[in-house]
């Protein structure tokens, strides 16, 4: 996927003044994402869990080789074929090489946000190859040529009404349909799509180790149909996917659907070990399994002494639900797959900080989003990080380095940063709104006022 | 190439962390943090009953049968509001309902059998050895599953699997549902709309 992140003030600005209708949604759903999550977490040790999980998945991280490898055999034992590969176009080359062997024509694709990195869809495309979303809220956005807003919910930016029009348009459903009508609509097509598809994509929420199973959370049952009723299956897995033991994933699978939408667990998992159908002597099930071990700017970040522990992330999308400043625009701002607070910390690593700059400054280090992390990625010390690097890298924009230079002089120096205060609590909205930082800060919103006697003012007079 | 590719990711794995000290696994998840399954104390002794808390509560329907004599007569019952039905391989010939077969794309109901199920999150395990259509593609799905099989939390019920491993696991924990539509809570978007566990035994 290209990277827009650079422009992401723009994009932003535009989201907020353009559709304000996009704050209201994505505020709305994000709430309920949030109350959920707070009640599944209300009467269990949420330290312990959070602590356990963190450890288990360091661990996986901090042995990957190994666990990669034992993953490796475990599938090719029970007949898969396992692929690697190190970018997006190695990844179409394997797609490629698919297609041609098969004759592939039909794909239908389960939820993967890695596909999305990979641009998979329009490759599969470029090769003749129709490409169906069957989760329901990427079937809206690939219907109305949008990427995902939020990797747990991608159509959380869209009202019932965005709805309504674009089925009315591409499925020919009633301008005024209920939900479960336009849902019944999405429910018949893609069920036709599903019985004639040749070829199911699915991404990987979990990679067991020990038996080479791939584990897979969804709610609608069209990640179950993807990997089951077309003849061969894809699954994009990345390598930092990796638990090490079977026993590990029971506990995995609740903490993420917890983390995410406040189940116990998702409707349907899928924990699949091979291919089915007659390769296993099953009734059903695709003949042919192809596992892709994607690295993708992975190994790089692993090899950051700083940040390599953001790919214990588990993507359950909860420091998004409770970011402040993801909630204003939605995903689309942020210019790339990862949104939110996971954004300004793992697309820098993927795709480095000059093509993502302005991510990792677009939060308001409230800390909100370490709170709510089930594996205790230290996010606000990682945007930190980041935004340490792009200083040292002169990355950041010369008004910012001649504000904060001003202001480290001014608060050096006792009788200066006096006259300073006293000023600006004496200097008019326009000149404020006209000085460096300050301005930027200041353009759509009120600028701050001083107010009363300053600090120094109140203590040489001694506070009763 | 992939093999290339291979030894270059892997490669770069191992550089990445030849400095780092490795992290030790923490072992089994202590017993103090375990997502709690419903039902409390009640819930260890009785998991059959907390598990139909659970799968109630994500909008399952459960019937608890004492033995396969009420099994049968339930069955005889509940097919009577069905035309069609497609039964997985596995169930047994006295827990098949009388009704004209079809296949699993045109069924109104499905019926299979559970290999275990898991009180903690509602959750019935569903093995592909008994094929996956006729639990995916009807709109109604009607699972057995033997009281003696029900645990209380996942981790034993997928343990329970561990060694002799199908080639996919399931686990349905409700029916299929999705709020992608506006956010609007819809059930049988893709798989079942309705899932009935019927629980016999015990």
């Amino acid at each position: 996927m290209e990277v827009h992140s650079r422009d992401y003030r723009d994009r932003a600005r535009r989201i907020i003044t353009e559709t304000p209708e996009v704050r209201e949604s994505v505020t709305a759903a994000t709430r309920t994402f949030v109350d959920n999550r707070r009640e599944a977490f209300a009467d269990l040790d949420e330290a312990a869990l959070s602590g356990w999980a963190k450890e288990v998945k360091s661990h996986a991280l901090t042995h990957l080789a190994d666990y990669l490898e034992e993953a490796e055999t475990r599938l090719v034992e029970r007949g898969a074929h396992v692929h690697w590969a190190e970018t997006a176009s190695d990844v179409h080359r394997i797609f490629e090489r698919i297609v041609e062997e098969n004759a592939v024509r039909k794909v239908v694709k389960a939820k993967s946000m890695l596909s999305e990195e990979l641009a998979l869809n329009p490759f599969l495309e470029s090769c003749g190859v129709e490409v169906f979303e069957t989760d329901l809220g990427e079937y809206i956005i690939q219907l109305l040529g949008e990427p995902p807003s939020h990797i747990v919910g991608p159509s959380i930016h869209k009202s019932l009404e965005d709805t309504r029009v674009i089925f009315h348009e591409r499925l020919g459903t009633a301008r005024d349909a209920s939900p479960e009508d336009l849902a019944a609509a999405a429910r018949d097509f893609l069920r036709e799509t599903f019985l004639t598809a040749d070829l199911g994509v699915s991404g990987g929420n979990f990679l067991v180790a020990e038996t080479g199973s791939i584990a897979l959370i969804e709610n609608e049952g069209n990640i179950r149909l993807s990997t089951s009723v077309p003849r061969i299956h894809v699954a994009l897995v990345g390598i930092e996917k990796v638990l090490p033991r079977w026993a590990d994933l029971s506990t995995f699978l609740q903490v993420t659907a917890k983390s995410a939408t406040g189940q116990p667990v998702g409707c349907f998992v899928s924990i699949i070990q091979g291919p089915g159908g007659s390769a296993a002597g099953e009734p059903d099930g695709p003949e042919e399994l192809h596992v892709i071990l994607v690295d993708n700017g992975r190994t790089r970040v692993l090899a950051d002494p700083e940040i390599w522990e953001a790919l214990r992330c588990v993507r359950c999308g909860a420091c998004l639900n409770i970011c402040p400043v993801y909630r204003q625009t939605g995903g689309h701002a942020y210019g790339y797959v990862y949104s939110g607070p996971l954004g300004g910390i793992l697309n820098p690593g993927l795709v480095g900080l000059e093509e993502t700059l302005p991510l990792p400054f677009a939060s308001t280090a409230c800390g909100a989003c370490a709170d709510v992390c089930p594996v205790r990625i230290p996010i606000p010390e990682l945007l930190h990080v980041w935004r340490r690097r792009a200083v040292e890298r002169g990355l950041t924009g010369s008004e910012e380095r001649t504000a904060l230079g001003l202001f480290a002089s001014a608060a050096t120096r006792s009788r200066l940063f006096g006259w300073a205060e006293n000023l600006a609590g004496v200097l008019p909205d326009w000149v404020i709104r006209r000085l460096p930082m300050l301005r930027e800060w200041s353009d759509g919103r009120e600028p701050p006022r001083a107010t009363g006697p300053t600090f120094r003012e109140l203590w040489d007079e001694g506070i009763e | 190439m992939s093999g290339d590719a291979r030894e270059r990711i892997l490669g770069r794995v191992r550089e990445a962390n030849r400095d780092r000290e490795p992290v030790a696994h923490p072992g089994s998840l202590p017993e103090a943090a375990e997502p709690p399954a419903p039902l409390g104390e009640t819930g260890r002794t009785d998991p059959v009953g907390a598990f139909e808390v659970r799968l109630r509560a994500a909008g399952g329907e459960v019937v608890q049968l004492a033995n396969e004599a009420a099994a049968r007569s339930w069955l005889d019952e509940f097919a009577t509001g069905f035309e069609t039905v497609s039964v997985c391989a596995g169930v047994p010939d006295a827990l098949q309902p009388v009704l004209p077969a079809a296949p699993p794309e045109e069924a109104a109901l499905g019926v299979s059998a559970a290999v275990g199920a898991a009180a903690q999150t509602g959750s019935l395990l569903l093995s592909s050895r008994e094929g996956r259509r006729s639990q995916l593609l009807p709109p109604v799905h009607l699972v057995w599953v033997r009281a003696e099989d029900v645990r209380l939390t996942l981790g034993d019920a997928l343990q329970s699997c561990r060694e002799d491993l199908p080639a996919v696991l399931a686990l349905h924990s409700g029916p299929s549902k999705s709020a992608d539509i506006g956010q609007i809570l819809i059930t049988g978007v893709h798989g079942p709309g309705r899932i009935i566990a019927a629980i016999v035994g015990g």
